[in-house]
């Protein structure tokens, strides 16, 4: 091809062009590519599901779980998951009136005549022997007494023939045993040993009460029925401990997220103003921030409460979300603060105000997006931290009042029978540890999928 | 100095390494909850003094191992309208072989009667002529009605007729301190073992403060015969229940209280389980202050009918030992020839739903109320009272539909709200301080500091003026019964139960005591039995 090829028409302007180099893939913006790298993370995703599980378990949980977390059971107290349900009608309970009874006349085998009275029931253990002049010892024991002198549980000494045996009866096996007393006061070798089955019963008026049979359904005596069913147990109270673990959920991620939300967001204002001015201004404000710092948590909760007017027996949780709005701002301001700082002198921003971009426009289009991916991260990792704040301060009995259930509270009330019933414990702490897990995981996810400087890293 | 000094219990304390049991050395080894703050006698008011105390001193009587007054110093004593007078023995004798007089008596209750003493239990005293006004330091503490015209004579004169003088003598208040001795500590009397002059069959060998105590045989003790142990050891002070049952499991102590929870595992080892009511009662205490709701007869009775105080006792609080409350005299205290709730059986309410709505209507139209008024139920913060208010408040709210607020607080502002009248109704417990129903018969009278709701009723005031007043133990008795039927036909009170304790003792320790009235437990006539194992 020669120079001389060219025409006019070769040096004509282009016409204006408008669009851009077309791209085959859509555009990746940064949220996006974030969220592809958290959905590639399965430890964030499980996380993110659980903590999307548990707010569905304490907002719609109630609704589908409508049982009431205050409503006691004393008939059903303290029993754990999956704990036998059966229970038979009987007449209500009446005072034994033993005065009309004959006592039993001793026998040969049976020298102290050591009788059950009436068929053995939760309700009473109704028990007489010969009438003599020497009191007597009942006994009662979980185990087969195997030698003398230990017959298990002393219920009373008594110089009637008859006993009334009503101390926490439970639908199990009983040994009594009786044990005539000498003149000092002292146990004699007469004794007599009873083992008796105790079957649990429930009359029509509490059954009724407690809607296992209808007011106009006809019940019998003798008939059995299924208690209520209390699929993770019941408290120290007999109350339904699925339930109070939604209610109590309630409270926990209540506190969880709306105080993180609030002082972080009191955090970004007054970190990104620290930051932007700097100078004199900022470090007013930081030595501001560190007199916050030293303030004392718990000396200040104590202080809301009583400047709340929060009277005993009501309700700690608006002065616990105060205090810790007032108090724990500062983090979240020093971390925003240093990256206002560090990105004041990022070229780009030169550039846009040199570009005559207005202070709003900076700090709104360049500042502020580039320092979420902390505040999120610092979100986050804060709401663990403050259900444990509101656990812990139930647990010392700060928090919640009665019958108003929290985890921490839960726990206060479970570890006292630790040993015997741990569920009541074990329950509300796998709530508070799953939900802390799974918020510092979401958080660690969300800190890696926000790094800008791994965005498109695999 | 005192930092010096503790370092060095410190490490001495742990020293101490004994079994429960010592059957070669013939020594006990027990747990104490807390150390006495001080062993002045005067002075002392808790239970733990008083236990300590009653090892080491002995006042003119004590309580027999049959639960009967006895003479210790005194031989034998006669009480009259006006008058009491003991006879002391000639051998009592303090640890460093002097012997226990009179004027040791008048010594000790003029010293727990001046002002500057400021002792809390003086009010015992004031059954003594001159003792209210010694107290208020109107009268010089020699015009106290107490003389001793020989050695070996005690001559009270009352100011009242008492009928149960001699049996208020059992209290720590009432122990001798011998005057020189006294003056010689200057000020420091009882505040260590060397500060103490012992008249017990006991004396402190050993005590250092927070960590250990030893209590060793008095050689000087008159009543040799009666006493078999040679040394009691405390190598641990504490309260926590749990470390007390472990050193129990260890054998270091001979024996522990239990608790609920270890029930079951203490009755699969076999242990030997024994039981003790301690002679408290506990109960709801209104406010009876007229700008109060719990002012109102009606209100009170609403709430009477529909705690079922058996439904607390048995199912919510379920501890062994406990007897649901019916009264406001324990089921332990003597009558006139029975025990007093046999002579004068009381009324047992009925829960009845139905009866308390009415009661309840009829309080509300009286007070002018429309809707049923949020109630303040003061109570202890620990376990069992956190599970029994939140039973109140869940069973008034269901039953009658009373919003209940739990005010927890600790002992002393407990007491505090109390006194000023910051409550609805209040857990309250109330134990004896000597044995006479009328330590607990005088408790709602109108002028008693201890009537926080302040209660007031002259027909009651005038039963408890009878039974102070009156000697015919017939008509004093009568007068409780009135008492104890007034309170539940007023429902001043609602008495929730009496306490029971639970407890282990090592097999081979034999006589160990447990009471009511007068230290406890008792170690001071125990004997080791090597084979009673």
């Amino acid at each position: 091809m020669s120079a001389t090829d060219l025409t006019q028409a070769d040096f004509a302007a282009l016409p204006r062009q408008h669009s851009a180099d077309q791209l085959s893939r859509p555009s990746l913006s940064y949220w996006a590519d974030a969220w592809r790298r958290l959905r590639a993370n399965p430890r964030a995703m499980s996380s993110l599901g659980l903590i999307l599980a548990l707010l569905a378990f304490v907002t719609v949980g109630p609704m589908v779980w409508t049982v009431d977390p205050s409503v006691q059971d004393v008939d059903h107290i303290g029993i754990s998951p999956g704990a036998d349900r059966q229970v038979t009608l009987t007449t209500p309970f009446i005072p034994w009136e033993p005065e009309a009874l004959t006592p039993p006349t001793p026998s040969t085998g049976n020298p102290l005549g050591f009788t059950l009275a009436q068929s053995a029931t939760t309700q009473s253990v109704r028990l007489t022997w010969a009438d003599q002049d020497s009191p007597r010892r009942l006994y009662r024991n979980l185990f087969a007494p195997e030698d003398t002198g230990s017959f298990g549980l002393p219920l009373a000494d008594l110089d009637t023939p008859y006993f009334e045996d009503r101390l926490d009866l439970q639908p199990e096996t009983y040994y009594y045993t009786l044990v005539a007393l000498d003149a000092a006061g002292e146990e004699s070798e007469t004794t007599a040993t009873l083992t008796i089955d105790v079957t649990r019963v429930i009359s029509i008026a509490q059954a009724q009460e407690r809607g296992l049979i209808q007011p106009d359904e006809s019940a019998e005596i003798g008939q059995t029925l299924k208690l209520a069913w209390h699929p993770l147990g019941t408290d120290y109270l007999g109350r339904d401990m699925l339930a109070r673990l939604m209610y109590g959920g309630q409270v926990s991620l209540f506190i969880g997220l709306l105080a993180p939300l609030a002082f972080v967001f009191l955090g970004v204002i007054y970190g990104s103003v620290a930051g932007f001015l700097g100078g004199p201004v900022d470090q007013a404000m930081m030595r501001f921030a560190d007199f916050v710092v030293a303030l004392p948590f718990l000396l200040f909760m104590i202080l809301f409460k009583v400047v709340f007017g929060i009277g005993p027996g009501e309700s700690g949780i608006l002065p616990m979300l105060a205090a810790m709005i007032i108090l724990l701002w500062p983090a979240p301001a020093r971390l925003v603060r240093g990256q206002i700082l560090q990105i004041r002198e990022e070229a780009y921003v030169s550039a846009s105000k040199l570009l005559g971009a207005t202070t709003p426009y900076v700090v709104g289009r360049h500042m502020l997006p580039n320092t979420l991916g902390v505040i999120l991260v610092t979100i986050t990792f804060q709401v663990p931290s403050a259900i444990f704040t509101e656990a812990f301060l139930s647990f010392i009995g700060m928090g919640v009042a009665p019958p108003t259930p929290s985890w921490g509270a839960m726990c206060n009330e479970g570890i006292k029978s630790m040993l015997t019933r741990p569920h009541e414990l074990l329950f509300p702490a796998m709530m508070i540890s799953a939900t802390v897990l799974a918020f510092n995981l979401l958080g660690d996810g969300l800190r890696d999928a926000l790094d800008a400087r791994m965005r498109g890293a695999e | 100095m005192i930092a010096l000094h503790y370092a060095g219990s410190a490490l001495s304390g742990t020293n101490l390494d004994v079994s429960g049991i010592d059957v070669k050395n013939n020594s006990v080894s027990i747990i104490i909850r807390e150390e006495p703050p001080q062993l002045n006698s005067s002075r002392a008011t808790d239970s733990i003094s008083g236990m300590v105390l009653g090892h080491v001193m002995e006042g003119l009587v004590r309580m027999g191992l049959d639960d009967r007054l006895e003479g210790a110093v005194a031989k034998r004593w006669e009480v009259t309208p006006t008058h009491a007078t003991f006879w002391l023995r000639k051998n009592a004798k303090w640890s460093d072989g002097k012997p226990v007089t009179a004027e040791d008596f008048v010594f000790a209750w003029q010293t727990a009667l001046k002002p500057e003493t400021a002792s809390q239990y003086a009010f015992l005293l004031f059954a003594i002529k001159n003792a209210e006004a010694v107290n208020s330091g109107e009268l010089n503490p020699s015009e106290l009605g107490v003389n001793a015209p020989d050695p070996h004579t005690l001559v009270i004169e009352l100011a009242r007729p008492v009928p149960f003088f001699d049996k208020m003598l059992v209290f720590p208040t009432f122990l001798p301190i011998r005057e020189d001795f006294y003056n010689a500590t200057q000020g420091r009397y009882g505040a260590d073992a060397d500060q103490l002059l012992y008249n017990g069959p006991f004396q402190i060998s050993r005590w250092i403060h927070g960590s250990s105590m030893t209590f060793e045989r008095n050689p000087h003790f008159w009543n040799q015969d009666e006493i078999h142990l040679d040394t009691i050891h405390v190598p641990y002070i504490t309260s926590d229940a749990n470390a007390s049952l472990n050193f129990f499991k260890d054998s270091k102590i001979a024996t522990t209280g239990l608790q609920a929870e270890n029930l079951t595992e203490a009755m699969r080892l076999g242990w030997q389980i024994r039981q003790h009511r301690d002679g408290v009662v506990f109960f709801m205490e209104f406010n009876h202050r007229p700008e109060r709701v719990t002012g109102n007869l009606n209100f009170r009775r609403a709430l009477q009918l529909v705690l079922d105080m058996d439904e607390l006792v048995y199912k919510v609080t379920k501890l062994p030992g406990y007897e649901p409350g019916v009264s406001l005299f324990p089921g332990w205290l003597m009558g006139e020839s029975d025990l007093l709730r046999k002579e004068y059986p009381p009324e047992k309410i009925r829960p009845n739903t139905a009866q308390a709505k009415e009661y309840l209507q009829r309080a509300l139209q009286e007070l002018g109320l429309s809707q049923t008024p949020t109630l303040v139920l003061l109570a202890g913060d620990n376990p069992i009272s956190n599970i029994q208010s939140e039973w109140v408040q869940q069973t008034l709210k269901t039953e009658l539909g009373i919003d209940v607020k739990i005010d927890k607080q600790i002992f002393k502002q407990r007491l505090a709200k109390m006194t000023s009248g910051d409550f609805d109704f209040v857990l309250a417990g109330w134990g004896p301080d000597y044995n006479d129903p009328l330590t607990f018969g005088d408790l709602f009278a109108s002028w008693n500091k201890n009537n926080r709701g302040q209660y007031n009723s002259p027909e009651l005031d005038g039963l408890i003026q009878t039974a102070q007043g009156q000697l015919d133990p017939g008509v004093r008795m009568r007068a409780f019964g009135d008492i104890q039927q007034h309170l539940i036909d007023r429902a001043v009170i609602l008495p929730m139960y009496e306490r029971g304790v639970t407890y282990v003792v090592d097999p081979r320790l034999k006589q160990l005591k447990r009471r009511v009235i007068g230290p406890d437990p008792d170690l001071s006539r125990a004997h080791i039995d090597a084979g009673g194992q």
